[in-house]
């Protein structure tokens, strides 16, 4: 089913995940363009025409000052208004991974009380000290206004990065969880809190919080990568699901949720 | 009058301290582990010159919008006040590549809207705080020299407390380039042969000796000189030289595999000339291949082979190594070497997307305590390496999807950093063959990418080298995957609107390289070599034209194009410069500022110069008194497992792995770890490059050096059969294997002193090829693509001050792909569910020669395995016939360390046990239980399937050897029973997973 949900995927300057988010959200039924960052600032393209903004995963401006960084400050200075006018008018936005990173660093996220300016959070290197690519449980809080997370519970997913550890000052933290902003935790595979507890927590996250929300619910920022698990062959365990799956004698493994799900949830928000 | 410039400011930024530092405390681990240093703490501080005229409102702006996290960092214009015992400051040395100080200044511009003048620069420096009473200068200036800085790149100072001045700190050095030097082109006289020998050797040349005799009769014959005196020009330039060095270097054109090899056999005394080791052993085969496996699409010729991936698409695949650079500054050199083979499939026909890579260390011990001092330790080396390629490799969004590492004394001299890549392209572009590209004249030379520095000035000609303390440092470079990666999204833009009829990567040579290859279609071309940008002023003429600066791609396009391509190039900031245009003139020509300084003939290098020759003594394993060792059978084969398990061979390596992004893309069906706990390697990973197709992409290599003790024969056909195992396991259709063949050698050419075994060496390169070509004819393999890479010897300095060569293996490293129709069909290595039966395909004989097994008692032995491929190939196809009829549960070669090991892993895999009877194994001259757990006969798998499945899984084996060898058990223990069905192995799942990750299994 194909809607007319428009999708901006970013590229250039170093992010590297469009291609396959773009494919996400095209089999979310969304219509995802794949469109530079120089093109949305030198107005070639306008966001008037998008309902999600995607800031994708990669090493925007080689990571080199701080995951983000750079790429935040190219467009706070350049479409800053531009963007936030974009949230105001009730569109959603999504930050994965380096994108989670550029939205806390242009303010973007947290939003509290809907300023949309101010850098409360960071995302910082990681507590093993290394990049990691490694699957990850997720709790998911149902009880935050998440757009994208509607409807799930946990998921798994992968995480890939160096500069993934969520760290805020306490009253932060305090308040993201008294608004239900926290939206992704690290867990164990039983989906039980992981307690920052290597691998399962893979980065140190305080809270083991993997992703946030602002207020609204509508823009969204988190370390894994839903886009890396639309077909079910992404998942680890696929090749033993499908044995344990014939010997039972189903037909096709039972229906998991994949990191689809949150990208039709965001397109369904609009139909 | 001269501009005064301002003092330069520095910006020190670090972690709030409530905040865990990371790589300070990576510091202390590995101060500890490598030295035995106790150090209490280390502060890690990032330092920021600002070399540029900016108001204290832009420094404040910059501080706060750009290099300090309000929530996690502070930082000043004024040294921090940090607690230490010891200040180290590492910074680059001059001219060295500094990434972040080049994106600094682009995110400076961005912010404050200005432009930075060409005498201003940002540069990036660390200064690390260390708490550590008890260490001496001495020891602190081993953690600079040995740890945290490498001298050939980098410079450090150390400042001791008492000598701080908290208003100074660390001082301010400004690594700039500054050459006051006027560019200038050398005439060089060509008097005698001995004239231009001796200035070959001055200037680094490295001209061959058997082509200096070419070279001169060219530039004396009359019909030339007149020719040249037209433009200006008399005796040959240093530019028109070094064109030809790196034209003619072992490194561009092969010219060891292009030799003449005069084989004797020594035993029976028989005498064979084998001419041309590429033509007979690698063209031919594959040509021969081409005419029958419609799937090959273009090979031999171009920066990467193609093969079909399906009727709308092409993969490209190639292999390099860049081991001479990365055994000096091992960051700087794995770096370059995974960003420099992804240039290659983006060259690759009109242009190709890149999918993946894979990685091969070989290295000498990480815990080698021995008194050889190489330039840096194994661990050291090894710890570089892989961040390198981390680097490289993540930063470019390519998924690192396969990878091994191998440790062996001999690598010592010089490591080997295998980097492979993969890419794809559409078949057709605007209607016309993708594959195929072609310069005409009048088409603009354009190049794209990075600058042009001093950096990797005569790389090609040292690798064509053995490393010694004279080797020039120049040539290590850094890689930067960021500016890279902006290139190639906007090349495959370009390619897609049509804007590209030719591109070629940059790599070892240079433009000398592109642009010189690129003239041969159109037939010529004219360069203005003063329209190169370049990153300083001052270089001459000919450092401009053989620069090895990273990153930069050489476009072929059309005037009428011009336009639309820079304007691509603008969208995507990457600097593009017409520097010339093809010609039809025949010949190379370069002016600099209107004057001519090169002018040379293209059809020079493909006329007249001599084939190298070699002489080839082989030696038979006999001959050379080989044999097998006496060793009484075992009576502890529990201790025996698990210790062979925490051989550093065969051990798991999973730290490596998790460094490197294997998923992004989204495109991962076979991960490189899979299994029950996500851990076990898996045979062959399998991607998915087109994301809408449930067509697969199945990737694996190997690497058997050890059997070249033996027969280097033997060790080709191995690895090669192993390859193919590994693609077999998880479901690749047999049909379709594409193979990419990377040689190692150590030096061939024989010298009474120097290499008084260079003739041995020579024979094994000859049989190893000739074991290439019967391997790859019997498994209807075309090479699709394929490197070599010589000399990799070393001189060490010993504990007496005396060097000695140390020499690898003959190592070749054998890649192979083949396409998996419908990915559901994959399998993996683990054994999934109790009951399962347990079978062993192929037929295990007493060939223990060179194993791990031999090795692990210190013995090479003499029976190497030997490949029957009429005999193993049936097999592997009835296996895909399984996989693709879904009768599989899981499948698995047996490998490096034989049966014993390979069961380990499958039950490891599983989270679940086995019970074996070796007395079931089908075997051939082997009586007894330590032969048929650790004998590496090539051929064999271990797969498991439903019991429901048995029959038609033993029709489909029928006449062919498989054997049920046992059960999967919910034990959690592998159970061996013994020839005899006495019980000799039983061991829980945990203990070998200890085992088995006892070695590295704390690293991350």
């Amino acid at each position: 089913m194909k809607t007319n949900v428009n999708v901006l995927v970013l590229t250039g300057y170093g992010l590297n995940c469009d291609n396959e988010t773009a494919h996400t959200f095209n089999l979310a039924g969304g219509t995802p363009a794949r469109i530079h960052i120089n093109a949305l600032i030198d107005g070639s393209v306008s966001l008037d025409a998008f309902q999600i903004l995607v800031f994708g995963g990669g090493f925007s401006w080689g990571d080199d000052h701080g995951a983000g960084v750079v790429q935040a400050v190219r467009m706070k200075t350049n479409i800053g208004e531009k963007m936030i006018e974009f949230i105001q008018r009730g569109n959603l936005v999504i930050g994965i991974c380096n994108g989670f990173q550029t939205l806390v660093n242009l303010g973007l996220l947290p939003g509290f009380d809907l300023d949309y300016t101010t850098r409360n959070v960071a995302l910082t290197y990681n507590d093993c000290g290394n990049f990691r690519d490694q699957w990850v449980n997720l709790k998911v809080n149902t009880a935050s206004p998440c757009i994208f997370t509607k409807d799930i519970d946990s998921i798994e997913l992968p995480v890939r990065h160096g500069e993934g550890k969520f760290f805020a000052d306490q009253k932060v933290i305090h308040r993201l969880q008294q608004n239900n902003q926290i939206v992704l935790q690290y867990a164990t595979r039983g989906n039980r809190p992981a307690e920052q507890a290597f691998p399962d927590n893979p980065n140190g996250s305080v809270l083991d919080i993997a992703g946030i929300c602002d207020p609204t619910g509508r823009v969204f920022g988190l370390m894994p990568h839903p886009e890396a698990y639309h077909h079910p062959t992404n998942h680890p365990d696929w090749a033993r699901r499908k044995e344990v799956a014939k010997r039972n004698q189903e037909s096709r493994p039972p229906k998991i949720k994949t990191g689809l799900a949150l990208f039709q949830n965001a397109v369904n928000y609009f139909s | 009058m001269e501009r005064v410039k301002p003092m330069p400011n520095q910006l020190e930024i670090t972690l709030k301290p409530d905040l865990a530092d990371a790589e300070g405390q990576k510091i202390c681990q590995k101060a500890r582990d490598y030295f035995g240093f106790e150090l209490t703490s280390v502060r890690t501080v990032h330092v920021i010159t600002i070399d540029a005229q900016l108001t204290p409102d832009q420094l404040a702006a910059v501080q706060s919008e750009i290099f300090t996290n309000p929530v996690s960092q502070i930082s000043s214009y004024s040294p921090l006040s940090i607690d230490f015992d010891w200040t180290i400051w590492v910074g680059f040395r001059p001219g060295v590549r500094d990434n972040p100080g080049s994106t600094a200044v682009e995110a400076m511009e961005d912010q404050l809207r200005v432009k930075l003048g060409p005498d201003e620069a940002v540069y990036t420096s660390r200064r690390y705080c260390i708490q550590a009473p008890h260490l001496t200068y001495e020891d602190v200036d081993k953690i600079a020299g040995e740890l945290l800085a490498n001298d050939i790149i980098q410079q450090w100072r150390i400042i001791a407390k008492k000598d701080w001045d908290p208003a100074i700190g660390t001082g301010i050095i400004i690594p700039r380039v500054q050459l006051e030097h006027v560019p200038t082109v050398t005439t060089i006289p060509i008097d005698s042969d001995r004239t231009l020998q001796r200035i070959s050797v001055e200037r680094n040349l490295a001209l061959n000796p058997n082509d200096i005799p070419t070279i001169r009769s060219y530039f004396l014959n009359p019909e030339v000189r007149s020719q040249r005196a037209e433009v200006g020009l008399s005796d040959p330039t240093d530019i028109e030289l070094e064109y030809i060095s790196q034209a003619r270097s072992d490194h561009c054109n092969h010219n060891t595999f292009r030799g003449c090899f005069h084989y004797t056999d020594m035993e029976t005394g028989k005498k064979e000339v084998v001419d041309n080791l590429f033509k007979t052993c690698i063209e031919a085969p594959t040509l021969s291949l081409k005419e029958k496996k419609p799937w090959v699409v273009s090979v031999l010729w171009d920066n990467a082979g193609a093969g079909q991936f399906d009727s709308d698409h092409y993969y490209v695949i190639t292999g390099e190594t860049h081991n001479s650079p990365s055994n000096m500054e091992a960051y700087g050199g794995a770096i370059t070497g995974i960003v420099g083979v992804y240039r290659d499939p983006l060259g690759t026909g009109k242009g190709s997307r890149l999918i993946m890579g894979s990685y091969g260390y070989c290295v000498g011990h990480r815990d080698y305590h021995g008194e050889l001092k190489p330039r840096l330790h194994p661990r050291r080396l090894l710890d570089g390496v892989i961040e390198g390629v981390k680097d490289g490799g993540n930063k470019s969004g390519i998924p690192t999807t396969f990878g091994q590492v191998l440790f062996h004394d001999g690598y010592m001299g010089k490591c080997l950093v295998f980097v492979t890549a993969l890419g794809i392209m559409p078949a057709t572009v605007k209607g016309k063959p993708a594959e195929q590209k072609t310069t005409s004249p009048g088409e603009l030379i354009v190049m794209c990418g990075g600058r042009v520095g001093k950096d990797g000035i005569h790389g090609v000609t040292a690798s064509s080298e053995t490393f010694s303390a004279n080797t020039p440092a120049g040539h290590v470079q850094i890689g930067d995957p960021y500016t890279q990666k902006k290139m190639h999204d906007f090349l495959l833009e370009a390619r897609d609107e049509g804007l590209i009829p030719f591109i070629t990567d940059n790599g070892g040579g240079g433009l000398s390289s592109s642009v010189g290859e690129s003239a041969e279609g159109a037939g010529g071309c004219r360069v203005q070599l003063e329209k190169v940008p370049l990153k300083y002023e001052g270089l001459d003429q000919w450092e401009i034209w053989i620069s090895e600066s990273q990153e930069r791609m050489t476009v072929a396009v059309k005037p009428e194009h011009l336009d639309r391509f820079m304007a691509l190039s603008r969208k995507h900031a990457v600097e593009s410069t017409v520097i010339g245009n093809y010609t039809d003139s025949g010949r190379l020509h370069i002016t600099y500022n209107d004057k001519t300084c090169a002018c040379i003939d293209l059809n020079l290098m493909s006329s007249g110069f001599p084939q190298w020759q070699f002489e080839a003594q082989w030696f038979s394993p006999k001959a050379r008194g080989l044999a097998e060792p006496v060793i009484g059978e075992p009576r502890d084969y529990n201790s025996l497992l698990a210790d062979i398990l925490e051989r550093p061979n065969i051990c798991s390596k999973e730290w490596i792995t998790r460094q490197y992004d294997h998923e992004v893309q989204g495109s991962s069906v076979v991960k490189p770890l899979v299994g029950a706990e996500r851990d076990m390697n898996s045979d062959a990973s399998v991607i998915r490059p087109v994301l809408h197709s449930e067509k697969g992409l199945a990737f694996a290599q190997s690497l058997l050096p050890s059997y070249s003790a033996i027969d280097a024969y033997h060790m080709t056909g191995c690895t090669i059969d192993e390859a193919v195992r590994r693609l077999i396991a998880v479901g690749a259709d047999p049909e379709q294997i594409g193979g990419v063949d990377n040689f190692c050698w150590p030096d061939i050419q024989y010298h009474p002193n120097k290499n008084p075994d260079g003739k041995f060496k020579a024979a094994q390169l000859v049989r190893s090829c000739k074991a290439l070509k019967e391997t790859c004819l019997a498994y209807g393999i075309p090479l699709l693509s394929g490197k070599d890479s010589m000399y990799v010897d070393g001189h060490l300095t010993g504990p007496y001050g005396e060097t000695r060569k140390v020499s690898a293996l003959p190592t070749m490293q054998f890649s192979a792909t083949s396409i998996v129709t419908d990915i559901q069909n994959c399998v993996t290595m683990d054994v999934k569910i109790p009951g399962d039966l347990i079978y062993i395909l192929g037929i295990t004989k007493d060939e223990l020669g060179a194993s791990e097994y031999y090795e692990h008692f210190g013995y090479v032995g003499s029976h190497v395995p030997n490949i029957f491929p009429e005999r193993f190939f049936p097999v592997y196809i009835a296996l895909n016939r399984g996989i693709t009829r879904n009768i599989i549960a899981s499948a698995h070669g047996i490998y490096r360390g034989g049966l014993a090991v390979h069961l380990a892993m499958k039950a490891m895999g599983g989270n679940l046990g086995m019970e074996i009877n070796l007395s079931k194994v089908l075997s051939e001259g082997v009586d007894r239980n330590d032969t048929l757990l650790f004998s590496e006969s090539a051929g064999r798998l271990i797969v498991t399937i439903d019991p429901k499945n048995r029959q038609a899984f033993e029709k489909l084996f029928q006449d062919l050897p498989a054997a049920m060898i046992g059960t999967v058990t919910d034990t959690g223990k592998l159970v061996i029973n013994g020839i005899n069905s006495q019980k000799i192995i039983s061991l829980s799942v945990q203990d070998l997973k200890a085992a088995w990750k006892r070695p590295f299994g704390d690293l991350i």
